[in-house]
């Protein structure tokens, strides 16, 4: 009786992935430094610092 | 289903029916049901089975609200319990959201002195599954598990799970962090909700804060949102 | 576990981030095996202090330091670290140990690039107003090597107004202070109310840690432990936040390749007074030791190269990190050995962690 039984056995394969997810796969970003009104923007050593920002390759 | 970006019938049918119950919770009046709002009776398999993915949550609006739950709900509730019942190799929160399932319809549905209008899914004798593995699971799996099994966090139901998240309230706390980090909203919301339900949380957590920038950043999901006003239900109750 | 997206029915394709190279530190995490960390933490040190005096020769300073157009980021700063951890690794490391031996040879030698502080007194005079070279002064001093010339003409300037009010983040202004206490002169304000400006000391959300704040909260805990040094200087609050997050942040460290904060969280978690953060060391140090490479560096950021090449990485891509691990897992060593030593006579105390309230 039911009106989408073609799909039946994607149904069930939906249902225990649905029921049984895994993580997704973790987004991470940081923010960004912007030097926007910023005095000696990158004027001053940060001696013992984090490490030096520099341009990221690729 | 009025989402165009739903990866299956199902995922869209699952988004349907988490606005419905969405929508019943903000109202806190739900005299319609969930599932007729939502298009969905019992000869909808696509849609019994979008049923049993939000599970016992169905009824969560009544649950918080202290109220009958509306018959047709009750009905599509009791039909996914009997058409999807876990299969024996299934994994145990498949197997722990059917049993949640099953107990709350038997809490919720057969109020004293009145007649069961279902036939009802609920053998009595339905034993907890095994909860052994959460105890010992490490916080990261253990909070992704829980969140998973975020239906169950309501209040007045305990069980084994419920017992293991008290127990690992920090561990909880930890999870929603790595979570909100991760900028995986839907187990944030569902650890969020955890912590509400069991109290608990280290006060630095900042849970109330979170748990509005979560909705904020994951809403277009409406199980993120589900998750997240329960959260707030719960809040507001333990705090009376 | 972290990214098992293979069975995610997730109908949010916008939520997936692109598919990246697998590294150690996206694979799942299973419970911390007590003692993972003391078994993997001797050649780590070891190796890292090895490459780091193998390549003691690009920390050289060159001839025109003193330019006004060259970068103070690729000379002074290097070195001035290289002085700082070393110093602190030699503290924390027993006499007569090869660690302890190499540490303290590094140090001499940072000496000596810095002509036993006759170049550091003309960077002050080059550019009095500056804080940087008070600053890497202080790294030498807090390890005994002093220069008179340069406290001489520093002593006026540190008891200025203006070096009181001198412009920094509240992190930075604890590493003057610092650097104040090292040299011995009065502090120009109270640490207390410096470290209730820090991200840290506000027991911020953790969730919303992120590398930034979290490069702030290690350096807070630097500069006010000095390097490690005086954990007892960590307020009871602070502690309990940190002991309570630290597991949290460390694991988004680790998915997402930041091997040089993951180095800077343990060096955290070995800061701490009383027994150390056993589930955090056993759970990350390994992780860390897999992305170390034979030669003993570590990368900064992203996924390790399997190359057996003498130099995987450009130097200024894996020195910091490499130091960072050398540092963190000296603290670490010496935290769980005085664990240790404790346990093995008293047997009562345990590495659990406190919660906040």
């Amino acid at each position: 009786m039911y009106t989408t039984d073609t799909t039946a056995t994607d149904i069930e394969l939906d249902l225990d992935t649905a029921l049984n997810p895994g993580e997704i796969d973790g987004v991470y970003r940081d923010s960004r430094e912007c030097a926007y009104l910023a005095l000696l923007a990158g004027g001053g050593a940060l001696l013992l610092s984090p490490p030096t920002p520099r341009p990221k390759k690729g | 289903m009025d989402q165009t970006h739903a990866s299956s019938p199902l995922a869209g049918a699952v988004h349907d029916l988490a606005t419905e119950v969405v929508l019943a919770l903000r109202s806190g009046d739900h005299l319609a049901t969930v599932c007729g709002a939502a298009g969905i009776d019992e000869e909808n398999r696509t849609g019994i089975a979008a049923a049993r993915v939000i599970g016992a949550d169905l009824l969560l609006p009544s649950v918080l609200y202290g109220r009958h739950p509306h018959p047709g709900d009750v009905a599509v509730l009791d039909r996914a319990v009997r058409e999807f019942p876990p299969k024996p190799d299934a994994p145990a929160a498949t197997a722990w959201s059917h049993w949640h399932m099953i107990s709350t319809l038997q809490r919720m549905a057969q109020p004293p002195g009145t007649t069961g209008t279902t036939g009802t899914a609920s053998p009595g004798t339905y034993e907890e599954p095994d909860a052994a593995w959460l105890e010992q699971a490490p916080w990261q799996s253990f909070t992704h598990q829980l969140s998973v099994l975020a239906p169950l966090a309501v209040p007045a139901a305990p069980s084994a799970v419920q017992r293991a998240a008290a127990a690992r309230a920090v561990d909880l706390a930890r999870g929603f962090v790595r979570a909100v980090r991760r900028r995986d909203w839907l187990q944030a919301a569902g650890a969020g909700r955890w912590l509400a339900a069991i109290g608990g949380e280290p006060a630095t957590l900042g849970l109330e804060r979170g748990l509005d920038f979560v909705e904020l950043m994951g809403g277009h999901d409406p199980r993120v949102t589900l998750h997240v006003r329960a959260a707030r239900l719960m809040a507001e109750a333990r705090a009376r | 576990m972290t990214t098992t997206a293979t069975q995610g029915p997730q109908g949010r394709p916008e939520n997936r981030a692109p598919r990246r190279e697998a590294h150690p530190g996206q694979a799942p995490r299973g419970h911390a095996s007590p003692g993972a960390a003391l078994a993997v933490l001797p050649h780590l040190l070891r190796t890292a202090l090895a490459w780091t005096d193998a390549h003691r020769a690009e920390f050289a300073l060159p001839d025109d330091v003193l330019d006004p157009r060259t970068q103070v980021n690729a000379t002074l700063k290097p070195l001035g670290e290289l002085a700082q951890l070393c110093s602190t690794v030699r503290a924390a490391t027993a006499p007569g140990t090869p660690e302890h031996e190499v540490a303290g040879d590094l140090v001499t030698y940072a000496w000596e690039q810095v002509g036993a502080g006759d170049l550091l007194l003309e960077l002050l005079r080059t550019e009095p107003f500056a804080a940087y070279p008070y600053e890497i002064y202080a790294a030498f001093a807090g390890y005994g090597l002093r220069h008179e010339g340069f406290e001489a003409l520093a002593r006026p300037l540190t008891a200025t107004r203006a070096w009181a009010h001198t412009e920094q983040h509240a992190n930075r202004q604890l590493g003057l202070i610092n650097s104040e206490r090292r040299v011995g002169v009065l502090t120009h304000t109270d640490a207390g109310a410096v470290l209730s400006r820090t991200w840290l000391g506000g027991l911020s959300e953790p969730w919303m840690f992120e590398g930034p704040s979290g490069y702030a909260l290690t350096h807070t805990v630097f500069h006010l432990t000095d390097w490690g040094r005086m954990p007892d200087r960590v307020p009871e609050k602070t502690d309990a936040y940190l002991r309570t997050w630290l597991p949290a942040w460390a694991d988004g460290c680790l998915e997402s390749g930041q091997w040089d904060l993951t180095g800077e969280l343990l060096a955290v978690g070995a800061s701490l007074p009383g027994p150390p953060p056993l589930e955090l060391l056993d759970a990350v140090w390994p992780v860390l030791a897999d992305v170390q490479h034979t030669t003993g560096c570590v990368p900064e950021t992203g996924v390790p190269v399997q190359d057996t090449a003498p130099d995987p990485y450009p130097f200024i891509d894996c020195y910091h990190s490499t130091l960072v691990t050398a540092f963190a897992a000296a603290l670490s060593l010496r935290s769980l050995r005085s664990l240790r030593s404790l346990t093995d006579g008293a047997g009562s105390r345990s590495g659990r962690e406190r919660h906040t309230p």
